[in-house]
């Protein structure tokens, strides 16, 4: 989970990394009773999570005179689809220089990625791609506690020692706080010190329990109802419900179904144990994805009863027709259940996408 | 084979559990079937003492292998413990590390991973179906019957797409020499990489299907890596950007690990990709 930006920011200080002062307003009283604290000129940034936020109008600067008419219309702003609810109001910097720094899960060393760069507020991977060597890297496994003196020289160069001690503040973040990825971009120095301008903190999604940390941003009603079944859901814009077991199942169903020249409307992946109740929950529940005409169920297990998983097909009750592949035990009794009310069930997923795909024209 | 044969003895940890249980009968009528040891021992910390489907349960894996013998652990202790019992079952000497469990933290798997490769340990998964030889072994939950012995190699980062392609190959007369599901999650031991290293060293295996999805370059590295004659498939050509589809690691980040780019690299290199799960037995055979 991708926490705010202000989020993100009380994480580094509490950790030690130096953030401008700010503070957060969520209405315009809020901003109107915090301008006393602020200074003479600040800046108000959008909390929102979508990337090009700078260029999309997302970060004004602003003083006591211009502050509130500003955030008023930042409020009223959509910023690529995001509402604004929060804006970071927050001291302006006199920037002296400006640096990259982030660390990483890497999947192929299967340990921490260490990035620096003597440029910020860029596009990291656009700026790896096109000068690589501006990018520096290191590699370390997470078992070893703390950044090796060489490896810090070796990542921030020529930059001030204030840098390098940030480097080993975030690495401690990173440890901590089960993060996939802590990035500041830009990291930057000022005639008063060095500063994480901006903060990006990724946690992992599995560790959010230890971490005392709840879901920043509201589900929407099918997506709280896939949650409290533990479906993996993913909602998508075309006319196919789709109904898996499996996420690389449910993938290639949806694949499939672009292959046929069909559109899927979701992604469920229903997860280990398909029995009569979770199918039941699953089927009603894209069945009310708006502009779902047809819902395909693809399970495919060798523990699966079908018997139970036509039973909640039929159970749902659903007012668009069911494409059903199922493939498990008690394939017999299945067929048979579902073909007593009317319901399909073919042999393979490519008949069956073939047929939800026809069912839409 | 690969990573284990029929002879090797398996503890399973979290073995009290009802997924632990119920594979532990499953993967012994598989042994049963093929001549083979099974499980000797399951590992429950404080049910000790017990049986489940007639192996005996112990406290702790040093505990078990005092009247067992056993090179490999299947793991299927719950996510915020299971990091713990891949580092208990490498500290204990086990070559092998098998981790079905899903929903473990990253930092625990990159932490247990290179606590196991310090005690000479391999670690398959976590998040995977485990490893079936046709014939000879099946380590983890795979559905047996969809099986037949051959010459195909099969490593996957998914489990029930990789029963899919299964049935197909089996159905198209090709048979297996050992699938593998390497696990769903970012960070996994075993990779596309290493397991084609084992394959290459298997005189049973002629050619390989690499199942492989959205999210970091793990497929490309391994084509990279082997001669041995690969067919491809990449699930999630129709993955959106930043959503995760199912699993942890299936997730287009930065703009990095889309299955058209992946699919470009892999084709590139030669390898032919399959456009769906049912045009791989036909690129396997144009192989051997």
């Amino acid at each position: 989970m991708k926490l705010m930006e202000h989020e993100a920011k009380a994480v580094f200080a509490e950790n030690g990394i130096p953030v401008p002062k700010g503070v957060v307003v969520r209405s315009l009283d809020d901003l109107a009773g915090a301008l006393a604290d602020l200074p003479g000129e600040f800046v108000l940034k959008a909390q929102v999570d979508v990337g090009g936020r700078g260029k999309a109008g997302g970060i004004r600067m602003a003083d006591r005179a211009t502050g509130v008419a500003i955030a008023t219309e930042l409020f009223a702003k959509d910023i690529r689809g995001c509402p604004v609810r929060e804006i970071l109001a927050e001291e302006r910097l006199l920037i002296t220089h400006e640096y990259y720094a982030s660390i990483s899960v890497d999947r192929s060393t299967k340990g921490a990625l260490i990035l620096f760069a003597d440029e910020g507020g860029v596009d990291i991977e656009a700026l790896a791609r096109d000068r690589p060597g501006a990018v520096r890297r290191a590699a370390l496994p997470p078992v070893i506690s703390r950044i090796p003196s060489f490896m810090e020289r070796d990542l921030v160069g020529a930059a001030p020692k204030e840098i390098g001690q940030v480097l080993q503040k975030l690495y401690q973040v990173f440890l901590r706080k089960d993060a996939m990825l802590a990035e500041i971009n830009p990291l930057v120095t000022t005639a008063s010190g060095v500063f994480a301008a901006d903060a990006k903190l990724v946690i992992d999604d599995n560790a959010l329990k230890r971490q005392g940390i709840t879901l920043n941003r509201e589900l929407s009603p099918r997506e709280r109802e896939a949650e409290k079944h533990g479906f993996s859901y993913v909602e998508l814009d075309g006319s196919i419900g789709v109904i898996g077991n499996g996420a690389g199942l449910t993938m290639a169903t949806l694949d499939l179904i672009g292959f046929y020249g069909g559109k899927a409307a979701n992604f469920l992946d229903v997860g280990g144990g398909a029995d009569q109740e979770r199918v039941k929950y699953a089927v009603t529940l894209v069945a009310g994805v708006p502009g779902v005409k047809v819902i395909i169920v693809n399970l495919l297990g060798g523990i699966t009863r079908c018997d139970d998983v036509a039973r909640g097909i039929i159970e749902a009750g659903v007012v668009q027709p069911v494409i059903v592949r199922l493939a498990g035990t008690n394939e017999a009794e299945g067929r048979a259940l579902l073909a007593a009310k009317g319901y399909r069930m073919l042999d393979s997923m490519e008949e069956a996408v073939d047929a939800a795909v026809e069912a839409t024209r | 084979m690969i990573y284990a044969d029929r002879t090797a003895g398996i503890i399973v940890t979290g073995a009290t559990g009802k997924q632990g249980a119920f594979h532990i009968a499953l993967m012994n009528e598989y042994a049963r079937s093929v001549g083979g040891t099974g499980v000797v021992a399951g590992v429950t910390p404080g049910k000790g003492g017990q049986e489940i489907h007639g192996v005996p349960v112990y406290n702790t894996v040093r505990e078990a292998l005092c009247s067992h013998d056993a090179s490999v652990g299947v793991i299927f202790v719950p996510g915020s413990a299971a990091g713990d019992s891949v580092m208990e079952v490498s500290a204990a000497g086990i070559p092998l590390a098998v981790v079905i469990t899903e929903h473990i933290p990253v930092h625990d798997t990159m932490k247990a991973v290179a606590f196991a490769r310090l005690k000479g340990c391999d670690v398959i998964g976590p998040n995977c179906p485990g490893l079936l030889s046709p014939g000879e072994i099946k380590l983890g939950i795979m559905p047996a019957h969809l099986f037949s012995p051959g010459p195909v190699g099969v490593i996957s980062r998914s489990g029930t797409l990789t029963y899919e392609i299964v049935d197909e190959l089996t159905r198209a007369g090709l048979g297996q020499s050992s699938v593998i599901g390497i696990g769903g999650d970012p960070v996994i031991g075993q990779t596309f990489t290493d397991v084609l290293s084992r394959f290459g060293n298997d005189d049973a295996t002629r050619a390989v299907v690499l199942i492989g999805e959205v999210g970091g370059s793990l497929e490309e590295e391994g084509a990279a890596s082997t001669d041995l004659p690969i067919v491809a498939y990449i699930a999630g050509i129709s993955a959106p950007p930043e959503k995760r589809m199912g699993h942890a690691g299936a997730i287009i980040e930065g703009g990095e690990g889309d299955a058209r780019s992946k699919i470009l690299r892999l084709k590139k290199r030669g390898v032919p990709v399959a456009g769906r799960p049912s045009e791989i037995p036909g690129l396997i055979r144009d192989l051997i």
